[in-house]
């Protein structure tokens, strides 16, 4: 294999590998803006020229492949190649494009909503020069233009580096983009007649290393520096993909994806990426109630367990239907399983399989849950898809129904017949994050913490698992499935195991043969693909 | 002086040239005919090659050498590798003019050219590519295709050589940027004219992903004469360095403006003051642009050189598409750049950023010298600029608009100076602002 040297460093190169990729592997900063690993070489911004010994000028890293030399033509007298980003002529030539891509970028920074995780702003403090030697009227272009739904372009900002373009011909392969007009003049635009409007948009907005590319939802938001940041998985479909929260002063400003080789890639879909903003509608309650003829009463989890427990006496052994959720975590999955069978009389329990959609060719799952294929593991029955929930409520007298909302979530042609179906138990018990149309229609309402207030584990559907972060800190009265079960258990004289999350984590390394030798940090930051997938 | 050559040009001023039988009434296609009858296809690339032939379109690159990149059938291939010729009708670098005199004239001794270089090659068809401001080219070259399909000398079976070979006349937009190879690739398949980065070569990766041969028109209509008078008797003509009759366009402040056919040693001056009658009105030479508006520019005294490769490289530039721009003592030297440079900057594609940024800043610097409102500095700093495109960019526009930025500040600096520590420009007793 051809033999590279980087100022330094001897790297061993692999068939076909450019400098750049040498490069980053090997740890080296080499600046670069076009270039992006899922996307083609097109070599435009020219940031990454480098010299390289012998060719008469700089060469761009991102697109110079380096090849073997026949042994009496080597350099140095043993190297396919020598590279030098130090070099006189390497730093003029970093110095020259940077400025030449500063001659007309506004320099708004303190305004822009890149600042802060700014390519510009990087290079320009490593590599740049402190003054602009451009005394012209800068050349104007359109602002804040309305590229798409959930995207704002901003041509004075934008140094054509095409990314955006080349994301949606080649990864979406909806081809919205095109560059427009030709020299000082070029921008980014749809087509005539076209928005940036395809399920993957706002994965634009992530790759632009510069402002000119912003979240429609997140712009002016705050300022990025500001941002809490937590590494978790989306709950929104089987793909889980891996992504990011950003919050502020306990809200979710935005999710951005984590770059996942084996699960998501680089990318998310705007369903996804837009939870942020179904969150700030969330109907909450925040403690515990218990409906009479009177109406709901909330109480302190203290004053609640011995009421609940009594109520669920009352109903006494009549049969038990537990509808489950693949929005619940493994440990809370190994948590119902334990109550099922310490405190319910063992019914099973069915995780509820919601779709919606088609399976798209990138990463959206018309399986709407995350965690279906972590109940399969779990040895939960998982539904048919889109189930009718009269069938599994069918000669049952008492159910519990666990982060699903199957009233609010049913078509409209079934809703009656489940309402009526809900209305005929004797007990109905409704564990959720929000106070939903189900919830309404309960006995008894326990509030969980929603998804990015918790610690678990999900297993996507292509048997990769990964661990959610307790993104924000819910109220102390929502709190994960299995911390209502150990104190349920705890309650009703039972023993349960304590300790919250890696209490439970230990459950499901006991349900889940594979996690038996591995700890939580096996599972950071990227997850792990267990071998097989469960029958 | 020596006399014009009658090879590439012999149709022009002949009557009714464009015709099919006045072209074979000339010996035309004789030599399309040798080569499908009685050479293979590898003889006739060994000829080509042979004879030296040097691209006519700018860059000079050998012809022959070019074809030989495109992949042949191998030993248990079933069939020849799928391939295409290009030719680059795309004439529109400023001063360039030849390459629309041999469509007008003599579309048919371009199309053997290429049949022959289909032939040697043994590619499917060729692309003829034409700038979009050359209507009247583009129909007559349509019906020398049209003639040329009638006769059998395109289409299946070429004179039952067993060649199947096609040409489509294709026009561009008129975009400058579309002359450039890769480019006028992306145009043909539809899309917006802009340079592929390199590697993969045409000769490679070419049209719609086809490996392709690209060739300037000039350099096609050689391939006729080089087939049927031999390699020899085309390097016997002109220096060594640029062998073969070559076109020179001369424009400007001349008193005969127009196309000679010379070889390769004859002087710019012989050209200049002979061919072409001296300056017009009798004035003083300043300056020559030798080879299109891309080429370093000369002064008057550098003007006693042969019009090759090593001449021109001895004064620090080269013959380019041999378009020549002869300014005279009238001409101000910061207003012809700024010219250019507003040419430049108003086709540089905008893909990379070197060429996108610095040919608008050099409009502009040079503009606000020519407005009178230079800063002391100025003319190092388009020095400077200029030597930051240059050789940093993914095609050569962003060279061709750095090396007359580079040339006229560094053989023209006291002009510069004048004007910015005059602020006016002193060939006018008040500043220009308006265009040429």
């Amino acid at each position: 294999m051809p033999l590279l040297k980087i100022d330094d460093q001897e790297i061993e190169t692999k068939a076909g590998e450019t400098i750049l990729s040498a490069a980053l592997r090997s740890g080296i900063a080499i600046p670069y803006y076009c270039y992006h690993p899922a996307l083609s070489v097109v070599g435009q911004c020219r940031m990454c020229l480098v010299e390289v010994k012998g060719a008469p000028k700089p060469l761009t890293a991102c697109s110079t492949v380096v090849t073997s030399l026949p042994p009496d033509k080597k350099v140095d007298g043993k190297y396919d190649m020598v590279v030098s980003t130090k070099s006189e002529i390497t730093r003029r030539a970093q110095r020259s494009v940077l400025e030449f891509l500063l001659l007309n970028h506004p320099l708004d920074c303190p305004i822009c909503d890149q600042a802060g995780e700014c390519q510009l702003q990087e290079y320009s403090y490593t590599y740049g020069d402190p003054a602009s030697r451009f005394d012209f009227e800068k050349v104007h272009a359109p602002k804040r233009v309305e590229i798409g739904p959930h995207v704002v372009y901003d041509g004075e900002r934008c140094i054509k580096c095409t990314r955006c373009i080349r994301f949606c011909s080649e990864v979406t392969k909806t081809g919205e983009l095109t560059l427009a007009e030709r020299g000082v003049h070029t921008l980014v635009e749809a087509f005539p007649g076209r928005k940036l409007d395809n399920p993957y948009s706002v994965c634009t907005v992530d790759i632009c290393p510069v402002g000119a590319l912003t979240s429609r939802e997140f712009r002016f938001k705050e300022r990025v520096w500001f941002l809490q940041s937590a590494n978790s998985v989306c709950p929104e479909c089987s793909r889980g993909c891996s992504v990011r929260y950003d919050t502020y002063k306990g809200d979710v400003l935005r999710i951005v994806p984590r770059e996942n080789p084996e699960v998501n890639g680089f990318w998310m879909c705007d369903h996804g990426r837009l939870l942020s903003e179904r969150l700030k509608d969330v109907p909450r309650r925040d403690r515990p109630g218990i409906r009479t003829e009177k109406g709901w009463a909330f109480y302190s989890f203290e004053e609640f367990w011995p009421l609940f427990l009594k109520r669920l006496q009352a109903a006494g052994n009549a049969p038990f239907a537990a509808l489950l959720s693949g929005r619940m975590t493994l440990e809370e999955m190994a948590a119902y399983k334990l109550l099922s069978a310490k405190a319910l009389g063992g019914p099973s329990g069915t995780a509820l399989n919601v779709t919606g959609g088609a399976d798209d060719e990138l990463l959206i799952r018309r399986e709407r849950r995350a965690n279906l294929q972590g109940a399969r593991r779990m040895g939960i029955a998982v539904s048919e898809e889109n189930c009718d929930v009269t069938a599994l409520l069918k000669g049952k007298r008492r159910a519990m129904i666990v982060r699903e909302d199957v009233v609010g979530d049913a078509p409209e042609a079934r809703r009656p017949a489940i309402i009526k179906a809900l209305r005929e138990m004797e007990l109905l018990v409704v564990a959720g994050e929000a106070f939903t149309a189900t919830a309404e229609m309960a006995h008894v309402y326990i509030p969980l913490s929603a998804w990015h207030e918790m610690e678990g584990t999900t297993v996507n559907f292509l048997g990769h698992l990964q661990k959610t972060a307790r993104v924000l800190l819910p109220p102390r009265s929502r709190r994960p499935f299995y911390d209502v079960v150990s104190a349920w258990l705890k309650a009703s004289g039972e023993e349960a195991p304590e300790g919250g999350f890696p209490a439970w984590f230990a459950e499901v390394k006991k349900a889940v043969p594979e996690l038996s030798n591995k700890s939580l940090r096996d599972l950071l930051p990227r997850g792990l693909k267990l071998s097989e997938v469960a029958p | 002086m020596a006399e014009t050559l009658k090879i590439l040009t012999r149709a022009v001023g002949v009557q009714n040239s464009t015709a099919i039988d006045t072209y074979m009434h000339g010996g035309g296609y004789e030599a399309m005919m040798t080569a499908l009858h009685k050479m293979s296809p590898d003889q006739v690339l060994g000829e080509v090659k042979a004879s030296n032939l040097k691209g006519r379109g700018g860059a000079g690159f050998p012809a022959g050498l070019k074809w030989s990149f495109l992949p042949k059938k191998r030993e248990g291939d079933k069939q020849e590798p799928r391939k295409f010729l290009v030719c680059n009708a795309d004439e529109s670098e400023p001063g360039t003019f030849k390459d629309r005199l041999l469509i007008e004239n003599d579309p048919h001794q371009i199309l053997e050219g290429i049949v022959i270089a289909g032939w040697a090659t043994q590619a499917v068809g060729c692309f003829f590519y034409i700038r979009g401001e050359m209507p009247q080219g583009a129909k007559i070259f349509q019906r020398a295709v049209d003639q040329a399909y009638s006769r059998g000398f395109l289409g299946k079976n070429i004179l039952g050589s067993g060649l199947d070979f096609d040409v489509w006349v294709c026009r561009g937009a008129g975009a400058y940027i579309c002359g450039e190879e890769t480019a006028l690739m992306e145009s043909l398949e539809g899309k917006r004219g802009q340079p592929r980065i390199k590697p993969p070569f045409p000769a490679g990766y070419g049209v719609y992903g086809v490996p392709s041969n690209i060739n300037n028109v000039e350099t096609y209509a050689n391939v006729p004469h080089i087939i049927k008078n031999g390699a020899e008797w085309f390097k016997a003509i002109g220096a060594p360095s640029l062998p073969g009759p070559r076109l020179y366009g001369i424009s400007g402040h001349v008193n005969r403006p127009g196309v000679y056919e010379l070889p390769s040693s004859t002087t710019l001056r012989e050209l200049i003051y002979g061919h072409a009658g001296g300056i017009l009105g009798g004035r003083a030479l300043k300056a020559v642009i030798p080879g299109g508006s891309s080429t370093p520019v000369l002064r008057a005294g550098q003007i006693d050189v042969t019009m090759d490769v090593d001449g021109l490289k001895s004064v620090g530039t080269m013959p380019g598409s041999g378009g020549v721009i002869v300014m005279n003592e009238t001409v101000c030297m910061v207003r012809a750049l700024h010219n250019l440079m507003e040419f430049y900057a108003h086709e540089s594609c905008g893909q990379c950023t070197p060429c996108r940024e610095g040919t608008h800043w050099l409009e502009l610097l040079v503009g606000r010298i020519e407005a009178g409102e230079g800063r002391p500095g100025d003319t190092e700093r388009i020095a400077e600029i200029a030597g930051n495109i240059m050789g940093r960019t993914i095609c050569p526009l962003g060279d061709a608009a750095a090396m007359p930025a580079e040339s006229f500040v560094r053989q023209f600096k006291d002009e510069f100076e004048t004007h910015i520590k005059e602020k006016r420009c002193p060939l006018k007793a008040a500043p220009m602002t308006s265009r040429i």
